[in-house]
């Protein structure tokens, strides 16, 4: 039933679009991009004015050599044609400072403004909600972020801006050649009609084989990373042979694809070049029959074999900048996709982020009042919970894997809404919390110590800038200063992925100390049930009782020893509070936990009860 | 670069070809800005109609030719880098799946991807186009110099001068956009981790309100990146506008000094019009030196990280004259087993002095505390690691003088954290055993509790699973690896904590379901729950790399060690949940 529903419910969210649905322009989506271009829009317009600067110092060129023909060359005169030469060598380089401006503004717009969307993304994800990472694989939202973006960038380094460029160009040259010799242009432009009948063929056969291509490299890449990280499976059933058969067949279809569109790619290269060539057959036939009734000059004619050179190039050209666009659009149609994701839990008002620290660190209330909650339709898995903590308190949750108590955590800082009912924080309900101050307010040490790569120090503070002494301090209060302080670099210790460095206990210690600095008025506590030597397991129950000193706690408890300790013991069963109290008064009631407890003192060495390693403080362990 | 060359010379029949073709190519590429010359020094010199025609026809004939030869060269040299690219990650694959866990340990994912992915591709960019370049240039420089030297000397050289001044930009150029792109690809790289691991570790950000922190961390490196993207832009943006600038000088030589001898009479106008079209032909393999200077560096880098992964010996391999034995009975033994961790930088062995026997048919079970070395014992027994001291026998012979593939198909494991292919179940299930009917997967899932959940899914066994088994949950992914292993009919069956993700009644019900299927086989369940294997033939209880107890749940109960300790621990843990 679960898989059933994750699976419609993926099916419905992820209806993708192929790359064939997405344009190679989409106002929708250009009108998005233009909001981060915006900022630096000065720039741009720069950029842009620099297109039209460029395109005339590309047309001037075949004229001046017109010029130094027909004018200076014919007539003998040298220093006319000094002039020219120079005059055709400026045109050349302002070709290219133009380029390398438009170029260099372009590239800053399209670095900034991705830097400021690539941060956005980065920002909104933190915001997205636990059931979105159960559907999406980590590894798609990094592309989202890095190798997408980057394909946008392609689109302003080698595509939107170069055709446009191209497109003036193009219609310049028409102009001009039109200007100069209206019959010649029509000669010279005979062959155009065909080109672009043949190039549309081309960019459309090579789009069908482009997208076979990226297919393929996308099913090869996704069988290789799953193929590597599962290549110990591979290997303890002796399957590498089929699974190298099924690698060898993705391999070759990828390369199938590349054959193809080598041969469309070498097919149109040529067939441009042939063309280009046959337009200069054409021009110097044509123009030759003009020249010798004298009705032409010879630079004319020169003239135009290098625009028809220029002109020739753009459109050869077009098909793979279409194909960058398309990308880039495709790209940017995923970027944005996930930016519209809206999480489910949006921050409350009430309570403001500005909340003084001071009045964050107080100690705080927790109050649950029939609260009710699902993941999923009506499998409900609290139920008509109510209970509260006082200011200064501890409370113990007792109950088995799956009665509800890791959810509770959750209701409580929100990572996920009520179904009915209400949490309160201090009186406020959380879901009128401003989420910032609501989890600044609530401490939380989890099962699962999760280590980030940087220092001991950095994992302590987190990256904020706690004073060196408040680490130290924070480490001392829960013993973690003792190992800390015994590795090579002591706070400066760097930790490896995934942390392998640190021993299970030690790593417990330190989110710990982490909880500690963080010094919040509420401390959430779901205790560890991995077993850990004797000696580390004192440490961390001396610890702990420092952790929840003065401090309003809520704990979900594995130990006797931490419930026996609690103010308050709150037993849940299958999603519903069955009875709560202190363990005397628990005790005497006769109900669930008593019968839990007098099971416990049977089954063996009663929790200072006289048990032969009594100053271990391991005996308090169940 | 031994290596390359051995591809090379496989496909060298079709580079001989295609080399020949270029040849060609180029030859008619270089005879057009000739043709012209004639063509406008016959109009100039008022030659008549017939000759301009005649020269425009030849001119057509040859751009057709030229049209069809030069999509045949370029295709296959392009192809033939692609096949070479192709060979080349097979190769590359079947060294990865020899290549065992201590390999594995010290590679990240990513790391081998960009191999397998990015450096091959680099070899092939230097083995397709860079070869198709590496044969132009030259070619083109010949044809180009030789040609505009018959033309005219002194107006060549003249024209050639700042030709070296463009090899020594390039050079330098190539250099300094190598370095910045390596910078701009390390700063992709560290964002992607950075964003990897925030994601991984949201839940602590969010819970410590360090979103802001994060974000600012992450601000820093994607402005570094941006800073370097703009750097390498700067670079790569000034190479073509300096290049054309410095031909741009040719061209002016060309037609200032040209023009003056055009005017002296020692030139034709044709031939200034060559000179010109020459020197247009000759920019763009100028250009493409630079570019194929990278191409060419980068390559042989890649090459060389390919070599170093192709040149790892795989450490865990068939001992020569390796026969199988003709029956696997099951005998499982160990042998005063010690093992240290190759890369772990603490000399503690995780295993020390480990011994025990498991007879045939037997249901051993390892319990011990989080680290204690249990699931080291089942990657030894499948030598996912070989021992670094004292031996491990099946059927009384030592592991290693067994094929592995013998050894594997020996013994299944089914391991702590469940792997799953994004295909079907069935696929998944049918992992080792493909050649399965439909009923036996059905049956070796029912053994493994699963049966009924994905006949519960629309699509049943048809079900894609997605990345890692992404659509399922914790222990429908343990089930499913629970089934292919049963599925693959071993005769040692190792369940290495394989149902943690079910509760406990579940996992009761599940391995009691399979002791069916355990009938006739030997079994090694490593659980952290006591209470799951107290009907075990055997309990070891390992502790620190050793074992430190053994024996059957009553009698370790009674010497009140760990054992006794840890089920305490557990008894509440499980009284809760029979509340």
């Amino acid at each position: 039933m679960k898989a059933t529903t994750v699976i419609a419910h993926d099916r419905a969210a992820v209806a993708p679009r192929t790359q064939d649905q997405v344009g190679a322009y989409d106002a929708r989506l250009v009108r998005r991009l233009w909001r981060y271009v915006q900022p630096y829009r000065f720039e741009f317009a720069l950029g842009c004015a620099c297109l039209p600067l460029t395109s005339a110092f590309v047309l001037a060129q075949p004229y001046i050599l017109k010029l130094a023909i027909d004018r200076y060359v014919a007539a003998s005169d040298t220093t006319g044609l000094a002039w020219t030469a120079l005059a055709y060598t400026i045109a050349v380089a302002g070709e290219f400072l133009f380029l390398y401006l438009q170029y260099l503004l372009t590239m800053r717009v399209a670095q900034k403004s991705l830097a400021d969307l690539r941060e956005d993304v980065f920002r909104h994800v933190q915001t997205l909600d636990s059931a979105y990472f159960d559907r999406h694989p980590v590894g798609s939202l990094v592309t989202r972020m890095t190798t997408d973006i980057d394909v946008i960038n392609e689109m302003f380094a080698a595509g939107g801006m170069t055709i446009l460029m191209d497109i003036v160009t193009l219609l310049g040259i028409v102009a001009i050649m039109v200007a100069i010799d209206f019959e010649l242009a029509v000669v010279s432009l005979a062959l155009l009609p065909v080109m672009v009948v043949a190039i549309n063929f081309f960019r459309i056969k090579a789009r069908g084989s482009y997208r076979l291509i990226r297919e393929r490299l996308a099913r090869l890449n996704g069988f290789l990373q799953e193929a590597i990280s599962g290549m110990a499976v591979t290997q303890l059933f002796a399957q590498e042979p089929a699974q190298f058969e099924r690698f060898r067949r993705l391999n070759d279809a990828h390369n199938q694809a590349n054959h193809k569109s080598n041969f469309y790619e070498a097919a149109l290269f040529s067939f441009v070049e042939t063309m280009s060539a046959i337009s200069v057959a054409l021009i110097v036939w044509y123009g030759g029959y003009q020249i010798l009734g004298a009705a032409l000059a010879l630079g004319t004619l020169v003239a135009f074999i290098e625009y028809v050179h220029k002109l020739f190039i753009p459109i050869r050209d077009f098909s793979s900048k279409y194909a960058v666009m398309q990308s880039a659009m495709t790209a940017a149609e995923r970027v944005f996709g996930l930016l519209d994701t809206k999480p489910s839990i949006e921050s409350g008002k009430a309570r403001s982020r500005s909340v003084a620290e001071r009045e964050l660190r107080a100690s705080g209330e927790i109050e649950f009042e029939n609260v009710w909650f699902a993941y999923r339709n009506d499998e409900f898995v609290l139920r008509d919970v109510s209970f509260r903590v006082a200011p200064g308190e501890t409370v113990a949750i007792v109950g088995a894997t799956g009665s509800g108590k890791t959810t509770l955590i959750k209701l409580l800082n929100r990572f996920h809404d009520v179904a009915r009912g209400r949490v309160r924080v201090d009186g406020v309900d959380v879901r009128e919390w401003d989420l910032h101050a609501l989890r600044r307010r609530i401490g939380l040490v989890s099962q699962d110590v999760f280590l980030f790569t940087g220092t001991i120090r950095e994992n302590i503070s987190l990256f904020r800038a706690i004073p060196d002494d408040a680490v130290r301090a924070a480490a001392r209060a829960v013993n973690a200063d003792r190992f800390i302080e015994r590795l090579p670099h002591g706070y400066d210790e760097a930790l490896r992925e995934r942390a392998n460095n640190l021993s299970v206990g030690q790593r417990q210690l330190l989110s710990f100390a982490r909880a500690l600095a963080y010094d919040p008025g509420i401390l959430v506590l779901d205790e560890a049930t991995s077993s850990v030597d004797a000696e580390t397991d004192a440490w961390i129950q001396d610890g702990l009782g420092k952790l929840v000193r003065d401090r309003t706690s809520l704990v979900i408890a594995h130990r006797l020893s931490t419930i026996e300790n609690a103010d308050r013991i709150v037993v849940l069963q299958r999603g519903v509070v069955r009875e709560s109290g202190s363990h005397a008064a628990l005790i005497d009631a006769g109900g669930l936990y008593a019968r839990l407890h007098a099971m416990q003192r049977q089954a063996g060495r009663v929790p200072g009860g006289g048990a032969k390693d009594e100053s271990n403080a391991a005996s308090a362990n169940v | 670069m031994r290596r390359l060359f051995a591809y090379v010379r496989r496909y060298r029949a079709r580079y001989a070809l295609g080399g020949v073709c270029l040849v060609l190519t180029a030859s008619l590429a270089m005879s057009v800005p000739l043709l012209l010359k004639y063509a406008i020094d016959a109009i100039a010199a008022d030659q008549g109609l017939d000759r301009v025609g005649l020269i425009a026809a030849a001119i057509i004939a040859i751009a057709l030719v030229q049209g069809v030869v030069r999509t045949f060269s370029r295709s296959l040299v392009f192809n033939v880098g692609r096949d070479i690219e192709t060979d080349l990650r097979n190769d590359l694959f079947a060294h990865l799946e020899r290549l065992g866990q201590r390999f594995y340990q010290s590679q990240r994912t990513g790391d081998l991807m960009s191999r397998v992915i990015n450096d091959v591709t680099a070899v092939r960019m230097m083995l397709g186009p860079g070869i198709l370049n590496l044969v132009n240039t030259p070619l083109y420089y010949v044809y180009g110099v030789g040609i505009m030297l018959s033309l005219d000397v002194r107006l060549t050289l003249v024209a050639l001068l700042p030709y070296p001044v463009i090899l020594w930009i390039v050079k330098r150029f190539s250099r300094r956009i190598m370095e910045h792109t390596l910078r701009v690809q390390e700063g992709l790289a560290q964002m992607s981790s950075r964003v990897q691991e925030n994601l991984t570790g949201l839940h602590v950000v969010r819970a410590y309100a360090a979103e802001e922190e994060q974000a600012a961390a992450f601000g820093a490196l994607n402005r570094t990146f941006c800073e370097h993207s703009l750097d390498l832009a700067r670079v790569r943006g000034q190479l073509v506008p300096v290049m054309r600038t410095a031909s741009g000088l040719g061209t002016l030589v060309v037609l200032w000094y040209g023009g003056t001898r055009v005017i002296a009479g020692v030139l034709s106008v044709g031939d200034l019009v060559a000179f010109l079209a020459y020197l247009n032909l000759l920019a763009w393999p100028t250009m493409a030196l630079g570019w194929m200077i990278s191409v060419l560096q980068r390559g042989r880098a890649a090459m060389h990280r390919l070599e170093h992964v192709l040149d790892t010996r795989p450490d865990i391999v068939d001992a020569d004259g390796a026969d199988p034995l003709p029956v696997v009975a099951g005998h499982v033994e160990f042998d005063r087993v010690e093992f240290r961790f190759p890369h772990a930088g603490n000399e503690r062995p995780v295993l020390c002095d480990v011994s025990f026997t498991i007879e045939p048919g037997e249901k051993l079970a390892l319990v011990g505390r989080t680290g204690s070395g249990k699931s080291t014992i089942a990657a030894l027994l499948t030598r996912l690691f070989d021992v670094s001291g004292g031996a491990i026998r099946l059927d009384g012979r030592d592991i290693r003088t067994l094929p592995l593939a013998q050894l594997r198909g020996a013994v299944g494991v089914v391991p702590q954290d469940p792997f799953l292919f994004s295909t079907t179940l069935e696929e998944n299930i049918r992992f080792a055993a493909h050649d399965s009917t439909e009923a036996e997967v059905q049956e070796a899932a029912a053994a493994a509790g699963i049966a009924r959940d994905i006949e519960s899914f629309p699509d049943g066994y048809r079900t894609q699973v997605g990345e890692r088994g992404i659509m399922l949950s914790g222990g429908q992914k343990q089930r499913t690896t629970l089934a292919r292993a049963i599925l693959a009919d071993p005769k040692v069956l190792v369940l290495d904590d394989s149902l943690s993700s079910v509760d406990a009644r579940t996992e009761r019900e599940i391995l009691t379901s399979l002791e069916r299927v355990l009938h006739g086989r030997t079994s090694i369940v490593i659980t952290h729950r006591i209470s799951t294997i107290q009907d075990a033939d055997r309990i070891a209880v390992v502790d620190d790399g050793r074992i430190v107890e053994i024996g059957d749940h009553h009698s370790l109960l009674a010497r009140n060690g760990i054992y006794t300790e840890l089920f305490r621990q557990q008894r509440l843990e499980e009284e809760l949940a029979a509340l």
